[in-house]
């Protein structure tokens, strides 16, 4: 680990096997397909707010094809469903999330020169890139992008004759999602044999930063469920390309009946939501992870229940394992099996409550500093309720025949993973932003940030309640066809606006990254004093993390406010005193 | 880092990916027990290539295991590893055999003559085989490393990896070998 | 053109961005100040928009309940409807109430605890196992009446008796609904997918003693407070039979049967007195499935005995549809 004096302008920004320019590159893919995301969402709402109107956006973004005088095709809207929820879940969440603050953060909090093998982590990163290639191009084909929903049921995704997104549109979702797994793999595998082998002297399991427990623990989730989606998209692959029936059976279509028989199609369902619910959970507890750390350095205090903290993040993963079914309630399946289910999702909410009221007892008598990075986590805290509540009526077999796959369930989970996590995102962002680039993001620019993306995301997701419980399906391209729904359009229309405002925002956030990234004021080494590891290597990024040994680990990363220290924080790097005990 | 943790480490990283790797295996072979509750699953027996595949495999380990103890003793071990990778082309050969016979009986992986239960044991054994060549991609490149002796008695990190991955290999076939003679009958 | 002018407005406003940000941090390096550093004014105004905004965002949700409240379902035009609104509304409440004490206590603590002269130090405090254990158990206690009520109410809808239930089948394809109805045998003919052509569009055998009386139909009549069993059925693509108004929901999945079970206990006249005379029962499609999913949809009509005989007495059967034609 020693001469890395010689790098080329390659080997240090691209061909990277620093793990901190590694995480950045995470970053920055994921900023960037978040835009993308985000674009899409604004496109369809527009459609939904104001059906068969012209807009010009429309047109410009999408062409004469696909909107036709300004007019949103109906193929089109499913295809910018299906590749907004694609790209926020897999590229921006699981990728742009757990990829920037594993890689970065793993080494520098448990005290470490590096990753594992920086090579996979090279790699890891060059299969996510050329993933995020493939369903770029995905998006240009003839017949549209994949377009049968981000689950992709079969038979809707295995036939083009139903949608023309099944086409070629399709196949390439596949791909980038096959290469998409193989790099979340690779990454998963690193971090876990990292954060298991690679802690320094003291460093303990019961001394890890709550950070590092989330990403382990997402890791091993990861790790267990992706080969699962593997083996599914394998399957739905060979239905498609070779005219297998794994999946499909009994189809007439376009007045041709199909020689598909003895397949079935819930098959797919379970194996894909085998990943699909821990993958739920991979995109959640890195933001659990990372907010906890935030709230505890900024109330000044230390995170209240360690121990519980850590207990209840392992059960969550564990119990996510075993509660897929609760996608399936009404797909006419065993009814004992759907108690089953009820009953173990219904229990995530224990674990789960556990965490929201120790954030509470971590705030009370507390001396709050509010940065930018703590108010999103409080957001964050704010979000975790309000979703995790609706999700006791989800997760109820009886009440979910009535609210499944309405925009209830939009609302519920665009709140409690969607803007929980990308509050955790944020967080996380302007938290670790002067140990990533040596400099500050502007203090004015983020408070902005924050309020608007607080008040525009509930104004946004929290009215899709109300349509959910009024019986508005999802992904439907407009209302205007039942009369039942004629009164919704005053709800749909705020919750556009608010989703203008609310992306328009988000654009200040991106100039602000960038500008402080050039221009920011120097930071100086512990802006935030804090106690974790990272904050005790120099400002100048240097490969290896510490220009000497590697500081030796004497107590947990929370003594904040610590009575008997003259200072408000004492960094795990200092020895116990005399008489001192440990948490 | 030194020599102990380095093994520690990449052999923590086989061990994980194997976890992955078995999962894989886990969601297709639950999806036949799945499928084959419902009806219009064929039932037929497995050939006997298969058989032969399952003895040659389980041979081939028990040689890497002498091979190991000759690098632990000092002995080279190149013969042992060469002899595992012959043993391992033959168990590729041995399945394309299997395949062969499962066409001229008829039973094929798409088209009028398929039925799931064929179609599943294509992907079962095939995803396996794709796994089995990466062992042999491997094997070839410690056979070349250990006939340049680049192997010790104190680090044989190459020797160690492979014969983990390969009775990782082993036993999945075997277990795969054992379902399908359940789930077929 | 227009393109370039969009160009050069994102490039002045992105310059002018830059500009005022410079400015600002320039002015407090002649004062010597750090421009991000979090200082005490910063934390009186944010914990002062916490606590503000906090109540706001209450409130509206409270202001949303109130003007929207209009707009939700109808309670239920079913038996097992009702149960179901029972479980809903009293978990809804359960919900509510938890969602505003969190929420208050939250944004009180945000408001109370800034750090400031008073509050300089943190109260050291990281852990209480008594308090921990509190709430671990209370919620399991909430939780376990939940899932127990919960599980009651789902336990009678999927074993309800269907042994006197009429029998109809609905069919789903791109892009709409047909119900197929037993006829005087009360029995069903049997099908199969690759039977399905031109008139046929279910694929029933008809080969089949017992699909000579079937009558296939566009519109789902029901009779009132008599019990009926839906089978479902799929000719292409996963569809979802969704009837909002009876809280029934179940999937239509090709090469599967799926079935629910229910009984309707308002008319459609009933509900038009109530909802206003546009009122009309429907069965809409709730599972992605092409172009017109959005536009996927059968009238659904509750009737009396007397006008459902009428209406059924008027369709053909479909031996006299498929085999007198020929």
């Amino acid at each position: 680990m020693s001469d890395h004096h010689n790098e080329t302008f390659i080997s240090k920004y691209i061909f990277s096997l620093d793990h901190k320019m590694i995480a950045k590159q995470f970053l920055i893919t994921g900023m960037f397909m978040g835009v993308v995301g985000m674009l899409m969402s604004i496109l369809f709402r527009l459609q939904l707010s104001n059906p068969g109107e012209s807009f010009a956006i429309l047109e410009w973004f999408l062409g004469d094809k696909w909107a036709p005088g300004g007019v949103l095709d109906p193929n089109m809207y499913l295809a910018l469903v299906t590749m907004h929820g694609t790209i926020l879940i897999f590229w921006v969440l699981t990728a742009g999330l757990t990829g920037t603050f594993a890689n970065f953060l793993i080494p520098l909090q448990i005290g470490a020169r590096d990753m594992a093998s920086g090579f996979i982590n090279m790699l890891s990163y060059w299969f996510f890139f050329a993933a995020t290639v493939v369903l770029l191009i995905s998006l240009f084909v003839e017949t549209g992008p994949a377009s049968a929903g981000w689950t992709i049921y079969p038979p809707l995704s295995a036939l083009p004759q139903a949608i023309p997104g099944s086409g070629l549109g399709q196949d390439l979702w596949l791909i980038s999602m096959t290469l998409f797994i193989v790099s979340s793999l690779l990454g998963g595998l690193n971090y876990i044999v990292t954060i298991l082998n690679l802690r320094t002297k003291g460093m303990s399991m019961s001394r890890l930063p709550l950070t590092m427990w989330a990403l382990l623990i997402v890791a091993i989730l990861g790790v267990l469920s992706f080969p699962v989606l593997l083996s599914a998209s394998l399957l739905l692959i060979f239905d498609r390309s070779f005219g297998t029936s794994f999946y499909l059976s009994d189809i007439v279509i376009g007045g041709e009946a199909l020689h598909h028989t003895g397949g079935s199609p819930i098959l797919f369902e379970h194996l894909f939501w085998f990943l699909g619910h821990p993958e739920v959970y991979i995109i959640l507890l890195p933001a659990l992870g990372i907010v906890s750390e935030i709230i505890s350095v900024n109330s000044r205090k230390p995170i209240f229940g360690y121990k519980a903290m850590v207990i209840s993040l392992i059960a969550i993963a564990f119990l996510s394992f075993i509660v897929w079914g609760h996608h399936m309630f009404i797909t006419g399946m065993d009814p004992f099996l759907g108690s089953v289910f009820t009953f173990t999702t219904l229990l995530i909410a224990i674990p789960s409550a556990v965490k929201v009221f120790n954030y509470l007892a971590t705030l009370w008598r507390a001396s709050i500093r509010f940065t930018p990075a703590m108010l999103f986590a409080i957001g964050f805290v704010s979000t975790f309720i309000t979703g995790g509540l609706t999700g006791l009526i989800l997760g109820d077999s009886a009440l979910d025949i009535n609210v499944h796959d309405t925009y209830f369930v939009v609302g519920h989970f665009h709140i409690v993973m969607g803007l929980s996590a990308i509050y955790g995102m944020f967080a996380g962002v302007y938290h670790w932003f002067p140990k990533m680039y040596g400099r500050m993001m502007n203090k004015k620019l983020g408070y902005f940030h924050f309020w608007v993306t607080f008040i525009s995301a509930y104004g946004v997701f929290f009215p899709m309640h109300f349509l959910g419980l009024a019986g508005l399906p999802r992904r439907y391209y407009t209302n205007s066809a039942f009369p039942m729904f004629d009164g919704l359009s005053d709800i749909n229309e705020i919750i556009t606006f608010f989703a203008i405002l609310g992306g328009v925002v988000q654009l200040l956030f991106i100039f602000n990254f960038f500008y402080s990234i050039f221009k920011g004021t120097k930071a100086t080494e512990n802006p935030w004093r804090s106690n974790t590891l990272e904050w005790t290597t120099p400002i100048e990024r240097i490969h290896g993390n510490w220009p000497g040994k590697i500081p030796s680990v004497h107590r947990w990363a929370y003594d904040y406010s610590k009575p008997g220290s003259d200072k408000d924080f004492i960094p795990q790097t200092e020895p116990l005193k005399e008489g001192e005990t440990e948490h | 880092m030194n020599i102990k943790l380095r093994n520690n480490t990449f052999k923590q990283l086989l061990w994980i990916g194997m976890a992955g790797i078995s999962m894989f295996f886990a969601g297709l072979t639950s999806a036949v027990i799945v499928r084959s509750a419902e009806r219009g699953w064929d039932t037929f027996v497995l050939p006997e290539y298969f058989w032969c595949s399952t003895v040659v495999i389980i041979f081939s380990s028990i040689l890497l295991v002498l091979s190991k103890r000759k690098v632990k003793r000092g002995v080279s071990p190149t013969p042992y590893i060469f002899s595992t990778l012959i043993l391992g082309l033959f168990f590729a050969y041995f399945q394309f055999k299997g395949w062969g016979q499962l066409i001229l009986e008829g039973r094929y992986f798409v088209g009028p003559g398929s039925n799931p239960a064929s179609s599943f044991l294509y992907v079962l054994t095939f995803a396996h085989l794709i796994h089995v060549l990466g062992g042999i991609i491997s094997l070839i490149v410690v056979t070349i490393k250990s006939s340049q002796k680049k192997y010790t008695k104190e680090d044989h990190l190459g020797i160690e990896l492979i014969s983990i991955y390969w009775h990782f290999l082993d036993v999945l076939w075997v277990y795969l070998f054992i379902f399908l003679l359940f789930s077929l009958k | 053109m227009t393109n370039l002018l969009i160009i050069l407005i994102a490039f002045l406003v992105i310059a002018t961005l830059v500009q005022i940000l410079r400015v600002g941090e320039l002015l407090s390096e002649v004062r010597n100040l750090d421009v991000n550093k979090v200082t005490e004014k910063d934390n009186k105004t944010q914990s002062f928009l916490m606590g503000s905004v906090g109540i706001l965002f209450l409130v509206s949700c409270v202001w949303q309940y109130f003007s929207w409240e209009h707009l939700m379902l109808p309670a239920a035009s079913s038996e097992h409807g009702v149960t179901i609104d029972k479980l809903m509304a009293f978990t809804m409440i359960l919900i509510i109430v938890v969602f505003f004490i969190l929420h208050i206590i939250l944004f009180y603590f945000l408001y109370k605890y800034r750090k400031g002269d008073h509050n300089d130090v943190a109260y050291y405090y990281p852990h209480n196992n008594k308090l921990e254990l509190i709430w671990t158990i209370a919620p399991t206690i909430v939780l376990t009446v939940v899932i127990l009520y919960g599980l009651s109410v789902w336990d009678q809808i999927t074993n309800a008796d269907t042994s006197k239930s009429q029998v109809i089948e609905v069919y789903g394809k791109q892009f709409d609904w047909m119900a197929r109805y037993p006829g005087e045998d009360e029995t069903l003919g049997s099908y199969n997918y690759k039977l399905v052509q031109g008139l046929n569009a279910l694929g029933v055998d008809m080969q089949d003693e017992a699909s000579l009386d079937d009558k296939l139909t566009r519109e789902l009549h029901l009779v009132v407070d008599e019990p009926v069993l839906l089978k479902l059925r799929s000719q292409d693509i996963i569809h979802s039979a969704f009837l909002p108004h009876f809280r029934v929901q179940m999937n239509c999945v090709p090469g599967m049967s799926t079935q629910f079970a229910f009984t309707p206990t308002k008319t459609t006249s009933e509900m038009k007195e109530q909802e206003g005379d546009s009122f009309e029962y429907v069965l809409l499609c709730n599972k992605i499935c092409g172009a017109a999913h959005y536009n996927m949809q059968m009238k659904v009509v509750v009737e009396t005995q007397e006008e459902y005989d009428n209406w059924l007495s008027q369709k053909n059967t479909l031996s006299e549809k498929l085999i007198t034609k020929k």
